[in-house]
């Protein structure tokens, strides 16, 4: 899939989340500020999860080497 | 920096501004002001007596005359307990009830139900005493009957001791007792009792010795339990019967009845008469009964109608307590006639507490409306933070590090996300997590009903952080998807693994491993890594570099939370002189190590990365040679280490030094006034900067600044290092995983037999069960939580506040309970 496009889907997904949260949820604008900041870190946080692990697979140094069949 | 400075305030972001407000009530007036207030829980009053005993204060009589009726609520609460009825609350709500009519009403209340029960308790103790009557006539009848020729069923059970004495023979004895009047003074004579079965033998040694021997005692154990006044408890009971000859004998004898506590009674030696005063005790028995029936019905009713108000009138009390406790904490002013109150209270709150002081002057028909205006006040405002039912569990989670300071930064607004998600890294299972949701879940669907209940201090805790858990197993389901287990299990829910054999036969999979011939897995961990041999070396450098990941973005952030704290307190001095050389620190050492890993990944080099750290520092001026990752490293490096060498200076002199400066400055021109909003070190400790302006101690402030660089410096090598117990119980989480999920079912499943396979079903969900939903959840929960106190509230959090607590009405209610 790659890493760009994956990227790119997590920002709109995050884009969507906020959306759908202003709309929901609109309680004026400190409290859709919170809202956001909260939409905001929880997109970067499970994106950075996701990009660590794929950049940590793209050039791996060992493989898997499968253990004794029983 | 425009876009920044345009936005609206956040929500959670720093706590309400709060505004020092004094009260002047009228006396006539005061009682209901105060009471809208408390209904309106946003006003903290100060304690204006404080250095008064509380014999002291105005209203004291009052705040006693509640205590009394409290007093006599507990009273009628633990009698309607102890009778055993339910306390069932009338739905409707009464209108007001006055106190002075409720203190009479209670006390008349109080008054009956003493009575009743010293009725019922006197009633109780005659129908014991009949009782036992009733059994020594019956048992010691049959002692007096069986020295007849004739064989009683009683007479079986008698238990006799003879003492050597001087008359021939026992049952002569009793044929002459019996023969002989109870009247013959100088003959036999005798006395029945009943003791406590316990006493019984100490009892009959006793008298024995009393008597010198010289008398017949006889026993035989009751039929029934009785009630023993003493201890009222049901205890066994022996009834006994006494021979003796003699006036002195028989004195000795009562008194020693006395002392053992053992209850005589007269029995008639007429078999007639025994019998005629047994019909009498037994009628006298079943009429008391009646009476005592009657008596517990009467007062059951009694309490019953109690106990519809009860809840009602324990609320007024409290209430009105509240209240008195409140009046006496404002002063009356010179003329005597108005009582002067201060407090904080935020200052949205203001129109809404004027409207209700408005309403009570309305409402008490005083002439003199109430003046409330606002003061300046010499110590720092409270923190009130309006959370609602969401983030009211993770405002605590701070709070209980430490309350923050008035308007710094609040670090819950990032915890809400961050705490679930650094839980869910050290979780990472969403077979697990699926279980954590149904739980929150259940939790949350029962929330008006558990909300009202009392619950075990646990179950409390527990539903208390019913939305932490929800994100925490929202986040552990997403971080076991990417870490690709289910109960340990890999599934290949996004495609195929990107490995496969080298070859057809899949010879060398054992020695050499298997190829990666397409990109990268798309979503998560691989599928052919679970259960491989080199499994542990991939994922355990793979969770160790996460975590300097996770660990160096989230030390960022909160210096970065420090220096918009700095902007907020207009404290330049802190963002030049400690922002500034705390980023290039952190960032040119550990944010240098994270681009190393990253740049790692992205070519797949085989650099040794803790060589290239170490060597940094020991040797940076040598050749890279094969560690090198890209063009230009060695002098970057040069440069990071040059900067990060300056940066420990730059945080460590220059403020103390300029603090000084700034001092003696503002100390020369003291006739202009002092500055408001001068660049001092506002850290200090709240109203320290006022009271100590004469005092500069330079030792003092230089120490602290030294501790505080020394803390960042040391500390950041420490705290980074401390992020990697997120690899460590993500580690033992999969290892307890997958040993309950081979060594357990799996085994279990492999034999034919369905009753061990159960068996091993059974094993293998308590394990998963307790250990670990149960024991890893704690376990997770306390590191995650140390990791926010401690690694990242330290950069940047104060935490000396004290918080708003208002004077509420619900608040109290709640605080009972």
């Amino acid at each position: 899939m790659g890493f760009l496009l994956t990227t790119l889907i997590f920002v709109a997904i995050g884009i969507i989340a906020s959306l759908c949260t202003r709309i929901c949820f609109d309680k004026g604008p400190s409290a859709n500020l919170f809202h956001l900041t909260l939409v905001i870190t929880a997109t970067v946080c499970c994106w950075l999860m996701w990009a660590i692990v794929y950049l940590a697979q793209m050039n791996p140094l060992i493989v898997p080497i499968l253990s004794e069949v029983e | 920096m425009n876009i920044l400075k345009n936005l609206p305030e956040m929500d959670l972001m720093r706590s309400e501004k709060m505004t020092f407000v004094q009260l002047i009530i009228p006396v006539e007036s005061a009682h209901r002001a105060v009471s809208y207030l408390g209904e309106l829980g946003l006003l903290q009053f100060r304690d204006l007596n404080d250095d008064k005993s509380p014999f002291q204060r105005t209203f004291v009589n009052q705040v006693k005359r509640c205590a009394e009726m409290s007093r006599k609520l507990r009273f009628f609460k633990e009698q309607i307990h102890k009778a055993g009825l339910l306390s069932s609350a009338l739905p409707t709500l009464q209108p007001d009830v006055d106190l002075e009519a409720l203190e009479v009403k209670l006390a008349e209340h109080e008054h009956e139900l003493i009575e009743m029960n010293a009725n019922s308790e006197k009633l109780q103790q005659t129908y014991n005493e009949l009782l036992e009557f009733k059994m020594v006539l019956q048992k010691a009848g049959g002692f007096l009957v069986s020295g007849n020729s004739y064989e009683t069923p009683e007479g079986r059970e008698l238990d006799e001791n003879v003492y050597p004495s001087d008359y021939p023979e026992s049952a002569s004895l009793l044929e002459q007792a019996t023969q002989s009047g109870p009247s013959n003074l100088s003959g036999l004579r005798f006395i029945s009792g009943i003791i406590p079965k316990t006493k019984i033998l100490l009892f009959e040694r006793m008298l024995f010795r009393a008597t010198r021997g010289n008398l017949l005692f006889n026993q035989a154990p009751a039929d029934d339990l009785i009630m023993d006044a003493v201890s009222s408890e049901m205890v066994e009971k022996v009834i006994f019967i006494v021979f003796f000859s003699g006036e002195q004998a028989k004195t000795k004898i009562l008194k020693i009845c006395e002392a053992f506590g053992a209850n005589c009674y007269p029995v008639p030696e007429d078999l007639t008469k025994q019998s005629q005063i047994t019909q009498e005790v037994l009628s006298r028995l079943s009429d008391l009964e009646t009476t005592l029936d009657v008596g517990i019905r009467h007062r059951n009713a009694a309490l019953h109608s109690i106990g519809f108000h009860l809840t009602i009138w324990m609320n007024m009390v409290k209430r009105e307590k509240a209240v008195f406790d409140t009046l006496n904490m404002l002063n009356f002013d010179v003329t005597k006639k108005c009582l002067v109150g201060e407090g904080w209270c935020p200052i949205f709150a203001k129109t809404q507490i004027q409207e209700a002081l408005q309403r009570a002057t309305i409402d008490s028909n005083s002439q003199v409306g109430i003046i409330f205006h606002v003061m300046d006040a010499v110590e720092s405002p409270p923190t009130y933070f309006r959370t609602n039912t969401f983030t009211n569990a993770y405002q605590e989670i701070v709070d209980a590090y430490g309350v923050a300071k008035y308007q710094e930064a609040n670090p819950a607004i990032y915890t809400v996300i961050t705490f679930p998600f650094l839980f869910a890294v050290m979780f990472g299972d969403w077979g697990h997590g699926i279980c954590l949701l149904l739980g929150a879940l259940i939790l949350i669907a029962h929330e008006r009903k558990l909300g009202s209940q009392k619950l075990g201090s646990f179950m409390e805790m527990l539903f208390g952080g019913r939305y932490v858990l929800l994100l925490m197993s929202l986040f552990s389901i997403y971080c076991g998807l990417i870490y690709n287990e289910f109960f340990s299990v890999p599934f290949h829910i996004f495609g195929a693994s990107a490995y496969r054999c080298r070859d057809a036969s899949c010879s060398e999979a054992q020695t050499v491993g298997l190829i990666k011939y397409r990109d990268a897995y798309p979503f998560g961990v691989d599928p052919s890594w679970r259960g491989s041999r080199s499994e542990l070396p991939f994922l355990n450098s793979l969770k160790m570099k996460m975590s300097i990941l996770f660990g160096v973005a989230q030390m960022n952030l909160g210096i970065m939370l420090s220096y918009f704290n700095s902007i907020f307190f207009n404290n330049s001095l802190d963002i030049r002189y400690q922002f500034v050389p705390q980023m290039i620190f952190l960032n040119s050492l550990f944010g240098y190590l994270s681009l190393l890993i990253i740049i790692k990944w992205c070519t797949g080099s085989q650099a040794d990365l803790y060589h290239v750290m170490i060597y940094m520092f020991l040797s940076p001026f040598d050749d890279l040679g094969d560690n090198e990752l890209f063009w230009g490293q060695r002098p970057l490096q040069i440069v990071l280490l040059m900067s990060a060498l300056v940066a420990v200076p730059w945080m460590l002199f220059p403020k103390p030094f300029i603090l000084r400066k700034l001092h003696t400055e503002r100390f020369q021109g003291r006739a202009y006034g002092i500055l408001r909003n001068s660049e001092i070190d506002t850290d200090s400790e709240p109203g320290s900067a006022r009271h100590h302006e004469e005092e500069f101690n330079f030792s003092e402030v230089f120490v602290h600044q030294m501790i505080h660089s020394i803390e960042f410096v040391l500390g950041s090598v420490s705290n980074t290092a401390s992020y990697l117990r997120l690899w460590a119980l993500s580690l033992a989480h999969s290892e307890l995983s997958t040993v309950f999920y081979e060594k357990v079912l799996l085994l279990a499943w492999g034999y034919e037999n369905f009753l061990i396979r159960m068996v091993g079903l059974a094993v293998f969900a308590f394990a998963t069960a307790f250990i670990l939903l149960m024991m890893e959840t704690l376990s997770a929960f306390l590191h995650a939580l140390r990791l926010h106190w401690v690694e990242f509230q330290n950069k940047f959090y104060g935490g000396d506040g004290y918080k708003f607590e208002p004077f509420s009405f619900t608040a109290i209610a709640d605080d009972e309970d």
